[in-house]
């Protein structure tokens, strides 16, 4: 397998402490009910999402698992319940898929990642501030995006435009990043690279990261937390890979397979069902 | 055969005649030019039609209420309406309908159409007007159709060049804008209504055919040059503004209509454009 770029710095930095410990709750799901025309898609959601910690959302296509996330971005409203973030000031990004950016968008990378800078209504302001231009260069240097970021969005390859993607999200300062199958259309080596980036971005820079991933057994290699979404057994499970992947609602879904593989240690979970 | 392109003294000398209808395609061709980028990087080129096509059904329905009900509405005042009328329409989301966006574009662009015609045929004094109006043939500009293009393009300009990053950002990364707190609805709506007040305003005074070309073609002939998006901008309002004025001149020198030809040099600079680009590709595989 391919190793990481050493002179890469996010990756540099990629280093996940054994004794890791989440910080702060940065949001947090209260008797959440998720649905359409208040017609409930899962049993109330009870959880936090704290400073720190890299949460993989997994499930089948049609589980419930892109409703929620909408949900949590404030796209879609909750049938019942309440989302509450734990500071007022506590700022959010999200980052597209590498495909949601039109291959007609005559954009370069600087340019994209500039956009993380915006806030509100700090686009009243007409031109970029130099602690904005200065930050959207070393977002660019620390997610290696320095040496492509004069060149068109559309002409990098998947793994550059992820790296272009990163560079805006670090830009943003966020503390709380959702990501929709950042993975998506990768090969398996930048699909790793990017998880490990992710998981540098949460326990390096106490960032909460939330990915929504198809791929188990990369979510379950970086994540420290993954919640399964079911919505054919209405099932919310949510723990650590050896306790998702062995509960029943998921082995359901997805067999026995990935229970047998999955690290074992103490369970560790939460369900809502 | 074409005619002969020897009036430029006639031109000059006539020129307060040509000042009003050349200042009010410099003004519209550039402004829509400028639109144009969103309109067809969000893939809205259809929306454009639709909007255009509703405004001349604007203009009709204003005569045929001077004519026939006896209140005067000013053409002009129609065609706004029923622009922003249709941009309203075609911003609602279409599923609440139970339709496709195609669907409705289509809807609001054959019922606008035929409407027109319909409402033309009970209005047949103004008749040459209806014409006008759907494909242009905008030799005389008033001075009142001028102020309120020249009026509306320079405030649609300028609060464009002022929250040209909010809306850029809105527009095409919808949901990360979103997430990022910026008013996202806000900044679609002042897109929408630029685009529905422009189009209006420029379909009453240029007709409904070269408008839908400034706010298409421009950036279409734009984009092929692959430049970076704050010069994709100028690019497409210039190639608007030289299409708005140069179909003007090229109409009057070879006695041809107004709103052709200047549909006709949009289409022409794109071709200009797409000739470029290969040129720069050649260029660079050889370097």
């Amino acid at each position: 397998m391919k190793t990481a770029d050493p002179t890469d710095p996010l990756m540099a930095e990629h280093s996940v402490p054994a004794t890791f410990t989440p910080g702060d709750p940065l949001l947090t799901c209260e008797k959440l009910v998720i649905g359409y025309n208040d017609k409930p898609m899962l049993p109330p959601i009870d959880m936090v999402i704290r400073r720190g910690q890299f949460v993989a959302v997994v499930g089948r296509n049609g589980s419930g698992k892109s409703t929620w996330f909408k949900t949590l971005l404030g796209m879609q409203p909750p049938v019942s319940g309440e989302i509450r973030s734990n500071s007022p000031e506590m700022r959010s990004a999200y980052v597209p898929q590498t495909s949601a950016i039109d291959s007609l968008m005559p954009l370069r990378a600087r340019e994209l990642a500039g956009w993380g800078r915006l806030r509100g209504w700090s686009f009243l302001w007409p031109f970029p501030r130099k602690a904005d231009r200065d930050a959207v260069e070393r977002a660019l240097e620390t997610a290696g995006a320095k040496a492509i970021a004069s060149r068109p969005y559309r002409e990098l390859s998947e793994g550059q435009k992820q790296r272009t993607l990163l560079a805006r999200l670090i830009a943003t300062e966020a503390d709380l990043v959702l990501l929709d199958e950042p993975t998506a259309a990768m090969d398996a080596v930048a699909e790793r690279e990017t998880m490990q980036r992710l998981c540098s971005l949460a326990h390096n820079r106490g960032m909460g990261v939330v990915v929504v991933v198809h791929d188990l057994e990369v979510a379950a290699e970086h994540a420290d937390i993954l919640f399964f979404v079911d919505r054919e057994t209405s099932a919310f499970v949510m723990g650590d890979a050896q306790h998702v992947f062995c509960h029943p609602a998921f082995r359901r879904q997805y067999g026995d397979e990935y229970c047998h593989r999955a690290p074992k240690g103490p369970h560790r979970g939460n369900d809502a069902r | 055969m074409l005619a002969e392109p020897s009036k430029w003294q006639e031109f000059l000398a006539g020129f307060e005649l040509f000042r009003d209808p050349l200042l009010c395609a410099l003004i519209a061709g550039g402004v829509l030019g400028f639109l144009s980028v969103y309109v067809v990087l969000r893939r809205m080129v259809f929306v454009s039609a639709a909007v255009a096509q509703s405004a001349g059904l604007g203009v009709a329905l204003a005569f045929f209420a001077g004519i026939h009900l006896g209140f005067h509405v000013e053409p002009v005042l129609g065609a706004t309406a029923m622009a922003l009328a249709a941009t309203l329409l075609l911003m609602t989301e279409p599923t609440k309908l139970k339709l496709t966006r195609e669907s409705l574009l289509g809807l609001a662009y054959a019922l606008a159409g035929g409407a027109a015609i319909l409402v033309g045929d009970r209005i047949a004094q103004e008749a040459h007007d209806i014409q006008g109006i759907l494909f242009g043939t905008a030799v005389l500009v008033t001075p009142e159709q001028l102020h309120t293009v020249a009026i509306a393009g320079g405030l649609v300009m300028v609060i464009h060049l002022w929250w040209y990053r909010g809306i850029t950002f809105a527009s095409f990364d919808r949901i990360g804008a979103h997430v990022q707190g910026l008013p996202v609805r806000l900044l679609d709506g002042v897109l929408m209504v630029s685009i529905g007040v422009m189009v209006g305003v420029c379909a009453r005074a240029l007709g409904a055919l070269p408008v839908f070309a400034f706010s298409t073609l421009s950036a279409i002939a734009a984009l092929m040059l692959e430049l970076r998006l704050p010069a994709t901008f100028f690019v497409a309002t210039l190639a608007g503004a030289i299409s708005g004025v140069g179909g003007y001149l090229f109409a009057y020198f070879y006695d041809f209509p107004v709103g052709g030809s200047q549909t006709v040099l949009a289409g022409v600079l794109v071709a200009v454009a797409m000739a470029v680009r290969s040129l720069m590709r050649l260029v660079q595989r050889v370097a």
